[in-house]
């Protein structure tokens, strides 16, 4: 069985590669693919979208519908995550452990038990507890915010420069993964609870489809951002402009949101109460 | 208004599933009424469009108003209309199905659960409407992680499956995205016409020999036609069961028509039938994959399982009709598509009802359902009735048109696979009916327990109007197949095959 699937593996990939001898030569600046739709994409984005960044207009605003759905796709897996992986909370908590702030001491509460003093002295604790570390954490708290900028200096410099929407997010969603990582995963949740990133998530996305639905409602095609014209300063093409601004946003925030997500269902296998 | 429909049949089911995820978190008694809002909203849009195009009014729709090949577009015609309608009305028929065994089995899931399954249906239209190759593979990206994850949601071995099934639609899904890439490069284009126009020229290369060979066994692969079939049976038994009356009627069909799209609209039928001249060979492999899923068939004692293998034979069904490359095979092929979507449903519903009242669908649970779920075996009957090929239902026009097609093609395999899975259906089902009529119920429970009948109740009220709906619609669709093939169908037909 083995065989034969090395067999189907190495017989397809020789199709493929044979088939690539009728391909247009390497870089070849007169194959189709450069000559077809990319001279208008090259010479007329600054024009039609005010946008210099090419990758940016043709992803956004020329084939914004595939982008739309793509960050759909992110959501959906999103979804997908929670659907499977998270657990209801049970009703009586299982036996966990408690640390009490002033003293240092720790305690362990037994299955359904409850205790007497002021939750706020008190401090829930991993069953797998591991001393935090001290160099890590304080590194760490000093780069997130830095972190977090950049991420969003990469989502609103999408335009001029390489990246948006997705690497802003990833990179937004990676500082508070980094948080969890470096503290543990209650602290994260402390900062940013289940229900906002899945909002995040699902905002992100509205956002999006909410932009094409506006262009609609003004009575332009779905995802015509000129239809913003009225709305935002600048003229029809700006309005392109900040159309694509406007969506990249929504890109950003429903992909940090589903990879915050996304990371803690799976960390804690849906319990959202411990993990790593 | 009109003009408007093609975006709106994506954007109310998409934003609805936004609107229902965050509604989970903050308003979860709101997360029914909004899928059932939005899957009825793009129902009524798509039989607007399917009227618009009747009446013979274009329909194409810009995004972000750019021409093609630049933007994105989407066109309706004739075939798309139709799918496009059967699409719908399965979605939401069986949405209404879904709500009582949501209920029972994950009631704290039901906001993602709605969520997802609105998403699938957007990705399933979205798929069908669409002009552009490569925005179909993201809709079928999305059609399939909803799908999977919907798939795992079942008990037992669902996650299992569910991973089976992955692996093996991302092979797929890969498969076509590689041939759309072989397409672009050779082309430099996407869209689906304009590849189309490009291509002629290019007939002698090997790219496109390849891309075509390595796009239809990608979708092979999706509609789990024969060889390619084995993540189909587990991933379908052990989804919960308002999953598999979602995805067994949809996906395979959705991706027959992918097919039938992409010979039609992108690779021409001169090209696959009369360059590539490979129709023989890939009717020879619809008649094993009937012969093969018709004879698993018989070999289960669990009735969902054993539909699941209907399934794959209905597969070549169509595949292979269309494959026949005449008019009385295509027209079979689009007919057998959409009476297969509703006959599936049908049963799929059915069992889902069975599923609900008594735990599964083995056979030792049949015994005496007849009586106390007479309305539910009732629309089984109708269904399997429809499946064998029995007048007045539709299962028997669409046969008819394809033994039709086999006939003028000369080909006999074809009728005579055709003649034997119609066999091979009637022991089938009967065998079902012989066990849940005849068989004593209350033997093997000893005699204390043989007097006051069998346990089990009939499945609630809105399960049983979705499934009658839809059985109802089968008698429908069959008294009104000459309408729909004259008014629709009919005009589908390439010109070569005229």
């Amino acid at each position: 069985m083995k065989n034969l699937g090395l067999l189907i593996v190495v017989l397809v990939g020789a199709v493929l590669i044979y088939a690539t001898t009728d391909f247009p030569p390497f870089g070849d600046p007169e194959s189709p693919a450069s000559l077809h739709v990319s001279p208008r994409y090259l010479e007329n984005s600054l024009e039609e979208t005010a946008v210099p960044n090419v990758v940016t207009s043709v992803l956004v605003d020329y084939r914004g519908l595939d982008t739309m759905f793509e960050t759909t796709v992110v959501f959906a897996a999103g979804v997908a995550c929670f659907l499977l992986l998270r657990v209801p909370r049970r009703r009586t908590p299982a036996p966990r452990q408690y640390r009490h702030r002033l003293t240092g001491l720790t305690f362990r509460i037994k299955d359904g038990g409850e205790i007497s003093l002021p939750l706020q002295e008190f401090e829930p604790m991993e069953s797998i507890w591991t001393p935090h570390d001290f160099i890590i954490e304080k590194v760490c708290c000093y780069l997130i915010p830095f972190i977090q900028l950049f991420g969003l200096f990469v989502i609103a410099h999408g335009h001029h420069s390489p990246g948006g929407g997705f690497q802003g997010g990833v990179i937004l969603g990676a500082s508070i993964i980094l948080l969890s990582l470096s503290h543990d995963l209650r602290t994260a949740l402390k900062r940013m609870g289940e229900k906002t990133s899945a909002l995040f998530s699902t905002f992100g996305v509205l956002i999006y489809a909410g932009t094409g639905a506006l262009c609609l409602l003004l009575g332009y095609n779905f995802l015509d951002y000129q239809a913003l014209d009225p709305l935002l300063p600048g003229g029809p093409v700006m309005a392109r402009y900040h159309g694509i601004l406007l969506v990249e946003v929504g890109v950003g925030m429903a992909v940090m949101g589903t990879m915050i997500w996304i990371f803690r269902n799976l960390a804690s296998r849906g319990r959202h109460e411990e993990g790593l | 208004m009109s003009q408007y429909y093609p975006a709106l049949l994506i954007a109310i089911p998409l934003l609805a599933a936004l609107f229902i995820s965050a509604s989970g978190w903050l308003r979860p008694a709101l997360c029914f009424p909004l899928a059932l809002t939005a899957l009825g909203g793009s129902l009524l849009v798509s039989l607007g469009l399917l009227s618009n195009v009747i009446r013979g009014i274009p329909d194409v729709y810009l995004f972000g108003g750019w021409p093609p090949p630049w933007g994105i577009y989407y066109r309706v015609d004739h075939l798309s209309a139709l799918v496009l309608a059967v699409v719908s009305i399965v979605g939401f028929v069986n949405l209404i199905a879904a709500r009582p065994a949501v209920e029972k089995e994950f009631p704290e899931k039901a906001a993602p659960f709605y969520t997802l399954y609105v998403l699938f249906v957007t990705g399933l239209l979205g798929m069908v409407i669409t002009g552009d190759a490569f925005n179909l593979y993201v809709l079928l990206e999305i059609a399939a992680i909803t799908g999977y994850a919907l798939i795992a949601l079942g008990k037992g071995r669902a996650p299992l499956s569910s991973l089976h099934y992955i692996f093996m639609g991302t092979i797929g899904a890969c498969f076509y995205l590689l041939g759309v890439g072989y397409l672009y490069i050779i082309t430099g284009s996407l869209n689906m016409e304009d590849i189309a126009r490009l291509l002629p020229p290019l007939y002698e290369s090997k790219v496109v020999t390849v891309a075509f060979v390595i796009l239809m066994v990608g979708i092979w692969l999706k509609m789990g036609f024969f060889p390619l079939h084995a993540w189909l049976p587990n991933a379908y038994t052990h989804a919960p069961s308002p999953v598999s009356s979602l995805v067994a009627p949809l996906m395979t069909k959705v991706m027959v028509y992918v097919m039938i799209r992409m010979v039609l609209t992108v690779f021409t039928v001169d090209y696959a039938f009369l360059v590539l001249k490979l129709n023989d060979a890939v009717v020879w492999l619809a008649v094993i994959a009937i012969v093969a899923g018709s004879l698993l068939a018989l070999a289960e004692k669990d009735v969902k399982r054993m539909l699941t293998f209907i399934v794959v034979a209905e597969v070549g069904y169509m595949v292979g009709g269309f494959w026949l490359g005449n008019r009385a095979g295509f027209i079979g092929a689009v007919l057998h598509l959409v009476n297969d979507a509703l006959m599936t449903l049908c049963l799929f519903l059915a069992v889902g009802n069975i599923v609900y009242a008594k735990g599964n669908s083995q056979w030792d649970s049949l015994p005496g359902l007849f009586r106390t779920m007479p309305w539910t075996m009732g629309a089984l009957v109708v269904g399997a009735l429809s499946i064998i090929g029995v007048p007045p239902t539709c299962g028997f026009f669409s046969k008819w048109y394809l033994l039709l097609g086999a006939i003028q093609g000369g080909h006999y395999g074809f009728l005579a696979a055709l003649l034997f899975s119609s066999l091979v259906s009637v022991v089938l089902f009967f065998r079902i009916f012989e066990i849940s009529y005849f068989e004593p119920f209350g033997a093997s429970h000893g005699p204390d327990h043989g007097e006051d009948g069998p346990a089990g109740r009939e499945a609630p009220l809105g399960m049983l109007v979705p499934l009658w709906m839809t059985a109802l619609g089968l008698v429908l669709l069959g008294l009104y197949t000459g309408e729909i093939v004259d008014r629709v169908i009919r005009h589908a037909v390439p010109g070569m095959m005229l």
